[in-house]
C-alpha cells in the first residue's frame, strides 16, 4: 500500500478540468492580447474618423433633424452642440484608447471592461438586427460590428486570459501548492 | 481503486478542490462562448453580404472564410471538445482546438540530452518555434516549393501541454512532404495504461500533402494514412544512428483503430507502441552497444511486455 503513493493513476484526475493553465509570470506577451489592443487602437481611429466626419457635416445634419423649426446655422447653440458632442466622444475614445494601452501591458481589468463594452454592443446591434430595425450592410456598421466581435475573440482567447491573469496571486498560490 | 489513489494523492489534490467558484472564471467562460457564437453570426452576415457584391463577392467570400476557418471553427470545436472529449491520456493528442490529433504511437526512456543527441545523429532536424517570422516562411517556401527544413510544426498537446520537442525530416527538398515526429516529456511517476513507466511519449506522422482541414477548413499538412510506417522509420533512424539503442514492443497496447486525426485526415495502426530505450546512448559509447538479447525491433511480444512492465 505504501508503494502506491509513489505511483500516480494512469488518467488525469477530474479536478485537473477545472484548473487553469500554469501560472507564469515571466510569460511573453501572446498574439492574441497584441491583436486585441491593435483593434481597440482600430476602434479609436475609426471612432476619430466618425467624429471627423460629423463635424465636418454637421450644419447639415442639423438641418436634416429640425425641419419644422429652421435653425440658423450660426446660431452660437448649434456650434456649441457640436463642441459638446467631440468632448464627449474625445473623452470616450481617450478612455478607450487608455483601455488598449493598458491591455497591451498585461492588466486585467482593462480586458474585462472592453469585453462588457463589446458585449453590450453586440447584443444591441444584433437585437435591432433580429428585429428588423437595422440593415447591416457592408458599410459602417458591419465594420463596426466586425471590430467588436474580433476584440471579444481576441481577448477572450486562453492565451490573452492567461497573460492577463498571469500575476494572479490566488492561482498562483494555486498552482504552486498543486 | 478509487479510494487508494484518492488517499494516496489527498495531498496535492486537495488545493485544487478547496479553490471555490470563481466569479472572474465564470466571467472568461461567458465571454468565451458569447465571442464564439458572435463570431457565428459575424460569418453569417459576411456569408449573405458576399452574395450582393458581384464579383466583389470573392473578396468578401474570402473574408467569410477566413472568419469561419481561423476564428468560428476554432472556437466552436474548443468550446464543444472542452464538452465532449475527454480529457485522460488515450493514446491520441488533442489539437489547439481540443480535436483529437495524431495517435501517440512511439515511447522512450533517456534523458533530455540522450533523446536530443540520438535523434541529432540520426539526421533528424528541430522544429523552429511558431512565431509570425516562421509561419509567414513556411508559407512561402510551400508556395515557391523552396526547401525549408526547419520548418516548424503546429502545436499538439499531451498532459495538457504542447510537446517539448518537434523533429523532422523534409523529403527532396519540398516542404509540403516531410516526416515529422513530436515529443512529450511524461509527468513525473506517470504510468502507461498497463502499468509500463516511461520518459517520454511521442506523435510520428508523415506529411504528405498540404490541403484544408475536414474539420475547421484552415490549410494545414495532410497526414499519410498509415501511421505505423512512419513509427518504423523513426524506430530505423534511431537504430541506425546508435547501436545502443533498444527497441521493446507493448503488443497491442492500442487496439487497431481506424480514425481521424485533428485534420481530418483518416489513420490506422496496428495498436502496437514500441518503447525505444536510449538509457544506454552516451553512457557507454558506441563501444558498449547494449545486450543484443534486448534489442529485438518489433520482436516477441511477451518477453518485451515483461521487461518494461516488471513493476508487481
Amino acid at each position: 500500500m505504501s508503494r502506491d503513493t509513489t505511483k500516480r493513476p494512469a488518467f488525469e484526475p477530474a479536478s485537473e478540468l477545472a484548473q487553469a493553465g500554469p501560472r507564469d509570470p515571466r510569460m511573453r506577451r501572446p498574439v492574441p492580447t497584441t491583436m486585441g489592443a491593435a483593434l481597440v487602437l482600430l476602434r479609436v481611429l475609426a471612432g476619430i474618423a466618425w467624429l471627423i466626419a460629423l463635424a465636418a457635416q454637421w450644419n447639415d445634419l442639423i438641418a436634416e433633424q429640425f425641419v419644422e423649426v429652421p435653425i440658423d446655422p450660426d446660431d452660437p447653440a448649434v456650434s456649441a452642440a457640436l463642441w459638446f458632442v467631440l468632448a464627449f466622444g474625445g473623452v470616450l475614445l481617450l478612455f478607450d484608447l487608455v483601455m488598449a494601452v493598458l491591455i497591451s501591458l498585461g492588466f486585467n481589468w482593462p480586458r474585462i471592461v472592453v469585453m462588457v463594452f463589446s458585449t453590450l454592443s453586440i447584443s444591441g446591434t444584433f437585437a435591432a438586427w433580429w428585429a428588423g430595425d437595422q440593415n447591416i450592410a457592408l458599410d459602417q456598421t458591419l465594420f463596426t460590428l466586425a471590430l467588436d466581435i474580433l476584440i471579444m475573440l481576441a481577448l477572450s482567447s486562453r492565451a490573452a486570459r492567461d497573460y492577463a491573469r498571469r500575476n494572479d496571486r490566488r492561482l498562483a498560490r494555486a498552482t504552486a501548492s498543486a | 481503486m478509487g479510494g487508494a489513489g484518492a488517499e494516496g494523492n489527498g495531498a496535492t489534490v486537495e488545493p485544487a478542490r478547496r479553490r471555490r467558484f470563481s466569479f472572474n472564471a465564470m466571467l472568461d467562460g461567458f465571454f468565451f462562448v458569447f465571442a464564439g457564437l458572435a463570431s457565428l453570426w459575424l460569418a453569417y452576415l459576411l456569408l449573405s453580404e458576399s452574395f450582393a457584391f458581384g464579383w466583389w463577392g470573392i473578396v468578401v467570400f474570402l473574408a467569410f472564410w477566413l472568419v469561419l476557418a481561423y476564428l468560428v471553427l476554432p472556437r466552436i470545436h474548443r468550446i464543444l471538445t472542452t464538452i465532449y472529449v475527454p480529457d485522460y491520456f488515450m493514446g491520441r493528442t488533442r489539437t489547439s482546438d481540443g480535436l483529437l490529433g495524431d495517435p501517440v504511437n512511439l515511447a522512450l526512456l533517456g534523458d533530455d540530452a540522450q533523446l536530443l543527441a540520438t535523434m541529432d545523429a540520426a539526421k533528424w532536424t528541430r522544429a523552429d518555434d511558431v512565431t509570425l517570422r516562421s509561419s509567414w516562411r513556411i508559407v512561402m517556401s510551400t508556395i515557391t516549393r523552396r526547401s525549408y527544413d526547419e520548418a516548424p510544426v503546429s502545436p499538439l498537446f499531451l498532459f495538457g501541454r504542447t510537446q517539448d520537442y518537434a523533429f523532422q525530416q523534409e523529403v527532396e527538398g519540398n516542404p509540403a512532404k516531410r516526416h515529422h515526429v513530436r515529443f512529450w516529456r511524461c509527468p513525473d511517476g506517470w504510468l502507461l495504461p498497463g502499468g509500463a513507466r516511461v520518459d517520454w511519449l511521442a506523435a510520428g506522422t508523415f506529411d504528405r500533402a498540404v490541403g484544408l482541414s475536414l474539420f475547421t477548413l484552415q490549410i494545414t499538412h495532410k497526414i499519410d494514412a498509415d501511421t505505423d510506417v512512419e513509427r518504423d522509420h523513426i524506430i530505423a533512424t534511431l537504430g541506425a544512428a546508435d547501436p545502443a539503442v533498444a527497441v521493446t514492443v507493448l503488443k497491442d497496447f492500442s487496439s487497431g483503430y481506424h480514425s481521424r486525426n485533428g485534420g481530418g485526415d483518416t489513420i490506422r495502426t496496428d495498436g502496437d507502441l514500441p518503447v525505444i530505450d536510449l538509457r544506454e546512448v552516451g553512457v557507454t559509447d558506441a563501444a558498449g552497444a547494449g545486450e543484443p538479447a534486448e534489442a529485438s525491433v518489433t520482436g516477441g511480444a511477451p518477453t518485451a511486455a515483461s521487461v518494461i512492465g516488471g513493476a508487481p
